[in-house]
């Protein structure tokens, strides 16, 4: 019983065959009174032209010759006709039951246990006429006429209850479907995604929507793994070096020189620690699209101009060139904060790994089709085209900058930051060199600022 | 100064506790939110430090309660959470400054000065010339004289002297430079700060003794030696 309730199928089924039954069985009621009432007008009408052929035998022959007619009439054919005086004296044929003193039209049980629809009229001289016939006819008229209705609503039900399960049982494996999928999310299968129909129906938008949301999710748990696999490599190894240190310095006798060199060792270590672990939590936050901070309309070029200022200096100091191409006015929707950083790291990737004698040069540029491009690119030696898509991920970092400064994240920011943006990120073959550029979306429909 | 510490990380309280105390201030430590908001309300301090989160009510409870009841104390945040939170969260309820865990000391103390003098400093109105030791800056004018010799600075350059000479003989962390004067939230990899001020440094600097201190793992000072 509780099968029956918790299948949705059958559910629907019993309901719509209920349903099927109901309508029926009210139709078949219309339908018989119906087919009855118009039957039994015709039995009226035949009544009363009956009633008018004696009347005229009553003209045409006078008082004796109607009495002889009816009497004929009642023995031969049977007909329920009955001519009587005013007080109830027979005169001539035949009609149990009939009242006396009746007017007009009425249905009336017979002795014999007939029903009977029964005209009364008074005639000259005293007399009155009751002419009736049997309703039995009527009756197995309509029920005749709306029998085939019940044998039709039984087999409507029964298509109904068909009908009905077959769809519904269709609906229930549907969405069976996608509360297995579900389940086997919930159990660790992230790849999982709800099978597509290609009907484009409801089901396949709610499955598309649905496969969107477990595509994120996925996404947001490589992020969680990744990040955690990157602090496992990449945070263990400066903590197993600072604990060397610290041992190695416990273990010896106290000198101060050499202990405060020990010290300062940590604490410089300590440091690099920390600045890998704020930049590994910006990314996973931004990432998660959790910087607290509103998307405003920003002056991209007006941004990109005062961190190049910034870093010009510094640049200029270490024999370098920082140059710029910047066309004012191009505005992006965004967090300024993040795109500081951004083209900050960016900057700073060209500098520290371009050479001595890099030229570095920050472009922001109308672009047909799209939003504005930023575009950092330098004469360095580059990064070899196979690699362009792993310099993306965290921590990694090519061969030849293992001993240059920087926590390998640099980039991974930019590109979170670019994928928080709607921006696309593309690396390039400056030839000689390296050029990243980020596409802006269309800046469609700016509030005026 | 009288220093209200919120912290319910006993060694973390009595670390911070005992450098202020050696800097010269009286520090009073509350471990919980419930207290640290009692001694708040109903002592008058010159600045309070609060962790963010705390037992009790947490550091931003504390200071919307303080804000709302009228009090204007300074209010430094120190969170463990990452700074963007921070910095939003910290700022929209009426924090004066924010600071994420771990820190340098230097940088608190550094911070809490900042603080607090701007708090005094309000009250002043804004000067059209800012003058330290024999420099000069007139705001409307942009023109920046030492010794009555004129001295060409860059925009930026123009910005960062402005900022020190407004904070004189104050101690200014690198971070805190990155913050006001660049609106830079992150620590960068090279060494952009120095670059500037020794560029700035050596523009001040030929016209007579030097008026920009490094102190070594902490900041700069402007001010006559």
């Amino acid at each position: 019983m509780s099968g029956i309730r918790r299948s949705f199928a059958l559910r629907v089924a019993a309901l719509s065959a209920a349903l099927v039954v109901l309508v029926c069985g009210a139709g078949f009621g219309w339908a018989y009174f119906q087919v009855a009432g118009a039957l039994r007008t015709q039995l009226d009408a035949a009544i009363a032209t009956d009633a008018e052929g004696y009347l005229e035998d009553l003209e045409n022959f006078g008082p004796q010759g109607f009495a002889a007619s009816v009497a004929v009439a009642a023995r031969r054919r049977g007909a329920l006709v009955l001519l009587r005086t005013a007080d109830g004296g027979r005169v001539a044929g035949a009609l149990d039951g009939a009242p006396i003193g009746l007017r007009g039209f009425t249905t009336l049980r017979a002795p014999d246990g007939r029903d009977l629809r029964v005209l009364g009229a008074a005639l000259p001289g005293g007399l009155e006429l009751m002419v009736g016939a049997d309703l039995a006819p009527v009756r197995r008229g309509a029920a005749a006429l709306t029998g085939t209705l019940p044998v039709a609503g039984a087999v409507a039900a029964l298509a109904a209850l068909l009908l009905g399960f077959v769809v519904a049982r269709r609906l229930e494996l549907r969405l069976r479907a996608v509360s297995e999928a579900g389940q086997a999310v919930i159990t660790g299968d992230l790849s999982r995604r709800l099978p597509l129909h290609g009907t484009g129906d409801e089901f396949d938008r709610l499955a598309g929507t649905m496969n969107a949301v477990l595509a994120r999710v996925e996404a947001l748990v490589e992020g969680l793994q990744s990040t955690t696999a990157s602090v496992a490599h990449d945070l263990r190894s400066p903590l197993f070096r600072l604990r060397q240190q610290l041992e190695a310095a416990v273990a010896r006798p106290r000198e101060p020189e050499a202990d405060t060199r020990t010290l300062e060792a940590s604490l410089a270590e300590l440091d690099g620690v920390l600045v890998t672990f704020s930049a590994l939590l910006r990314i996973a936050q931004v990432e998660a699209g959790l910087t607290g901070a509103e998307f405003e309309v920003v002056d991209l070029s007006a941004l990109a101009g005062a961190v190049v200022e910034l870093y010009a200096a510094v640049a200029e100091d270490a024999g370098q060139r920082l140059d710029t191409s910047v066309t004012p006015g191009q505005r992006v929707r965004g967090d300024p904060a993040l795109l500081r950083q951004a083209i900050a790291n960016l900057i700073e990737n060209a500098l520290t790994h371009g050479g001595p004698a890099v030229r570095v040069e920050v472009a922001v540029r109308a672009a047909p089709g799209s939003g504005p491009t930023l575009q950092v690119s330098d004469t360095g030696p580059g990064i070899p085209t196979i690699e362009h898509g792993r310099v993306l991920e965290r921590f990694y970092r090519l061969d030849r900058s293992r001993n240059t400064p920087g926590s390998g994240l640099g980039l991974a920011l930019v590109a979170a930051v670019a994928r928080l943006h709607g921006a696309s990120l593309r690396l390039d073959d400056a030839a000689p060199g390296l050029s990243v550029t980020l596409t802006f979306p269309k800046p469609d429909a700016f509030p005026e600022i | 100064m009288r220093v209200l510490l919120i912290e319910d990380d006993t060694s973390t309280a009595d670390y911070l506790a005992k450098g202020l105390r050696e800097v010269g201030h009286v520090v009073e430590v509350a471990r919980t939110g419930r207290d640290g908001l009692f001694l708040a309300l109903n002592e008058g301090f010159d600045a309070i430090i609060t962790d963010r989160m705390l037992p009790g009510p947490d550091g931003l409870s504390i200071l919307r309660a303080l804000r709302a009841s009228g009090n204007r104390t300074p209010v430094l945040i120190v969170t463990a959470l990452g700074e963007v939170d921070a910095r939003v969260d910290g700022l929209d309820a009426g924090a004066d400054d924010y600071l994420a865990k771990p820190f340098a000391f230097s940088e608190l103390r550094a911070r809490l000065d900042a603080m607090t003098r701007r708090a005094a400093a309000t009250s002043e109105g804004e000067a059209a010339v800012l003058r330290v030791a024999d420099l000069e800056m007139n705001l409307l004018r942009r023109i920046v004289r030492r010794a009555g010799q004129p001295i060409e600075l860059l925009p930026t350059e123009f910005r960062l002297l402005e900022f020190m000479m407004r904070r004189p003989g104050q101690v200014l962390t690198r971070t805190m430079l990155l913050e006001r004067v660049w609106d830079f939230n992150f620590d960068p990899t090279t060494n952009v700060v120095d670059v500037h001020v020794s560029r700035l440094r050596r523009k001040l600097d030929t016209g007579g003794p030097p008026l920009i201190r490094t102190l070594r793992g902490a900041g700069y000072v402007l001010g006559p030696g």
